[in-house]
């Protein structure tokens, strides 16, 4: 029985095409040796029999897959009669890649220009009886999901089989690896190959590593032989040929095939050169990031921020109401108002702002906007002497600083490496959000967008800042050099924004709701202790460790135990602080809302101050945790977090006491 | 054209697949097969900064990776070996 091959991209629909050849008639195995499925079918035609083999899908018939050295041998060792070779005719020029290969081969092969429907339909022009003289093989137009075409390909095919035309392709791949083939073809016409010798010898150049281990080991042409001289030429055989097919490919397709002009990229282009131009570039990042923070106030905090504050105030009321219902001991009671609701739910109630500057944030994202930040801050930073690509995973500290720190692996350079994990703790992580956002209410509710986006800005600030003074000092040394690929602009989509946000989301409520939960609940005992002081007092274990550090920061302008002590649960997790300071203030006055506390023991300076230490200072837990994977050394980790306590505390006292002096305070 | 594509990337402030594609007459899809093909054989690096599928045991960062990648492009050694010895 004769046998028909398909071959093609993956895709391509072959897989359709295969089915719409063979119906029902199918049986599926395995190729011998490996666990790749093997698709076997037969067809009738003119009342002979034929089987149909569909083979792996591949884009080219190198040995870099188990895919494609199946499809090759398959193909070379004689085994079909007839190859049909599918193209996906909306990316024919690089479907085509695959077609050179086959006629190299020498394999007769008729091409299923399949989907030929969808690429008029994007109105590409291709000149069918043009592009068949050109690579010398019958082309026939098909739609494999709709059946079309499927009679004639198979006609096509079957006469083929008793065709005796050279199929073969002879492409020239220039005079001097034209000689080289010959030489190799002298050497190698003494063997008895299970392939063709010139297609060998195509390979051997291209340095095809399964041809020549096989070569090596079945035929003794081993270190002593042309192989070794080849592998010293250190010639570059194998660009050269792959590149002679491309241009051969594209030497054929300009004249058959015609593509559509794009009218839509242009107007890419100009947005391109407003939005990464050397002077407007940063304020128009500037202006979009202000854009961000206003929106996230205007929609998160009026349009939805209320409904969760009514809805954690409600059900702590109803779980209150049930636990003195049944009695429950007062401790319990306390540790539910003033841990859990105090605590983790004025965390909550800031949910909506962290929604909704996350979904702005994935837009960004999603509509490649982002890289061209990156782009532009590349430059400035390249300008600072400094390496660019620590701007991308700053971006990614936005987000959460431990995949920032871990996105910087991609960075081979030491001294770019330790720079880059040394400053992203100054990124604003969205754990910081809820804490600027209590003071933000309490002191600015009508700036929120304008004091957010400032204290962004410092942070990166800081982090160029730093990275200089790193590179002219601790790390010396040449940065890698690099180019970054501006994708082209997409409209983002709702499910790729939704899910991004969820992950954000999610993932806080995670860490609010379980390492949250274990600082409030360690801290609320070490406030109830020692037994019969008054509870969260200055007496009680809480407050006397509170009272201890608090000194440091009275020259912040808030020397405050409370202060203090939610400084310090932020190490644990940043999220923890505002819970803390809820409980630690609900605790000392009954019924007092987190944020008319935080109005009687603050100013707005010290406020300000506040949250610039709650920006800069030493980051948490978990990150020093991924400091010291990335770095691998505890010193390093030490110094980041004793560095970055160093300088927030600078910043904010510099802030406190200048804002004083001017009158502010 | 692989050639003309590493000089393009060596020539360029950022890279921009389609406007290579555009330049040198092909298709996106073909340029994205070039830059696969000059990163396997060793003359560019092609990276993105995605953490997707880094391995952090254990912590629960996993779904905060960034899911939209940048990818950088960097010519090797080898890259700038064969853009020295050719003449364009």
């Amino acid at each position: 029985m004769n046998t028909i091959a398909l071959v093609g991209n993956p895709n391509s629909g072959k897989t359709t095409l295969f089915n719409a050849l063979t119906g029902s008639n199918q049986r599926v195995g395995n190729w011998p040796g490996v666990t790749v499925e093997k698709k076997e079918g037969s067809i009738k035609y003119k009342d002979k029999q034929y089987t149909i083999i569909d083979l792996p899908g591949a884009y080219s018939l190198g040995s870099f897959s188990e895919d494609e050295i199946i499809a090759r041998d398959y193909i070379l060792k004689g085994n079909p009669d007839v190859v049909i070779n599918v193209v996906d005719a909306t990316n024919i020029e690089r479907n085509l890649y695959l077609t050179t290969q086959l006629l190299e081969m020498g394999a007769k092969v008729v091409v299923a220009l399949n989907m030929i429907d969808e690429a008029k339909a994007k109105k590409i022009e291709i000149d069918i009886n043009t592009l068949s003289q050109k690579l010398g093989v019958p082309i026939v137009p098909t739609i494999a999901s709709k059946r079309k075409g499927i009679e004639e390909l198979v006609s096509k095919a079957i006469e083929l089989i008793d065709d005796n035309v050279d199929y073969k392709a002879h492409i020239s791949y220039g005079e001097s690896i034209d000689k080289e083939i010959e030489n190799i073809k002298a050497v190698l016409s003494k063997f008895d190959l299970d392939y063709p010798t010139d297609w060998v010898a195509v390979k051997v150049l291209e340095g095809d590593p399964y041809v020549i281990s096989k070569l090596e080991k079945d035929y003794a042409l081993n270190k002593t032989s042309f192989l070794k001289d080849l592998r010293e030429k250190e010639e570059d055989y194998e660009l050269e040929i792959i590149n002679k097919r491309y241009e051969y490919i594209n030497r054929i397709t300009r004249e058959a095939v015609k593509l559509p002009e794009e009218q839509i990229e242009t107007l890419s282009d100009k947005i391109d050169r407003v939005i990464t131009h050397k002077f407007l570039g940063l304020p128009i990042f500037g202006l979009i990031m202000f854009i961000v923070f206003q929106l996230t106030f205007a929609i998160g905090e009026e349009l939805l921020g209320g409904y969760v504050a009514a809805a954690v105030e409600i059900l702590g009321a109803g779980v209150e109401n049930i636990l003195i219902r049944i009695n429950a001991p007062d401790w319990l009671i306390s540790f539910f108002i003033e841990g859990i609701v105090g605590g983790i739910g004025t965390v909550l109630e800031f949910v909506p702002l962290i929604v909704v500057l996350y979904m702005l944030m994935g837009i960004l994202e999603d509509s490649g906007y982002m890289a061209r930040a990156a782009y532009i801050m590349d430059n400035i930073m390249r300008a600072l002497g400094l390496h660019g690509k620590s701007f991308i995973s700053m971006i990614i500290g936005f987000g959460c600083n431990v995949p920032g720190v871990m996105s910087t692996r991609t960075l081979e350079n030491k001294k770019d490496r330790m720079i880059s994990i040394l400053i992203n703790p100054f990124m604003s992580c969205g754990a910081r959000i809820p804490i600027y956002l209590v003071f933000i209410s309490a002191f600015f509710p009508n700036h929120g967008g304008i004091i957010l986006f400032s204290l962004y800005f410092l942070g990166i600030f800081i982090a160029l800042l730093m990275a200089k003074i790193f590179s002219k000092t601790l790390f010396k040394g040449e940065s890698s050099y690099f180019i970054m690929e501006l994708p082209p602009y997409r409209m983002p989509t709702i499910r790729n924004v939704l899910r991004n946000m969820w992950d954000n989301v999610s993932e806080f409520l995670v860490r609010a709701g379980t390492i949250i939960f274990f600082v409030v609940a360690l801290l609320w005992v070490l406030a109830m202790l020692p037994v019969g002081v008054e509870p969260y007092s200055q007496e009680s274990i809480l407050g006397k460790i509170g009272t201890l550090i608090a000194p440091i920061f009275a020259p912040a302008g808030y020397g405050t135990w409370q202060a203090a002590v939610g400084l310090f649960s932020g190490i644990a997790a940043k999220e923890a602080v505002v819970a803390i300071l809820g409980m630690v203030y609900a605790g000392a006055q009954e019924g007092t809302a987190l944020i008319n506390a935080i109005q009687s023991a603050f100013t707005p300076l010290s406020a300000v101050s506040f949250m610039v230490m709650t920006l800069l200072y030493t980051p948490c837990a978990a990150t020093l945790g991924a400091i010291k994977k990335e770095t691998g050394s505890l010193k390093w980790t030490v110094f980041s977090a004793l560095y970055s306590f160093a300088i927030a505390w600078l910043v904010s006292v510099l802030v406190y006491q200048v804002g004083t002096a001017v009158g502010l305070g | 054209m692989l050639k003309e594509v590493l000089k393009k990337i060596k020539d360029s402030k950022y890279v921009s697949k389609y406007h290579i594609a555009k330049e040198l007459n092909t298709t996106e899809e073909v340029i994205e097969q070039i830059f696969s093909d000059l990163n396997r054989m060793g003359y560019i690096k092609e990276e993105n900064t995605s953490t997707c599928n880094m391995k952090c045991s254990g912590c629960s960062f996993s779904s905060l990776c960034n899911k939209v990648p940048i990818n950088t492009i960097t010519i090797t050694e080898k890259g700038k070996k064969l853009l020295n010895r050719q003449s364009f």
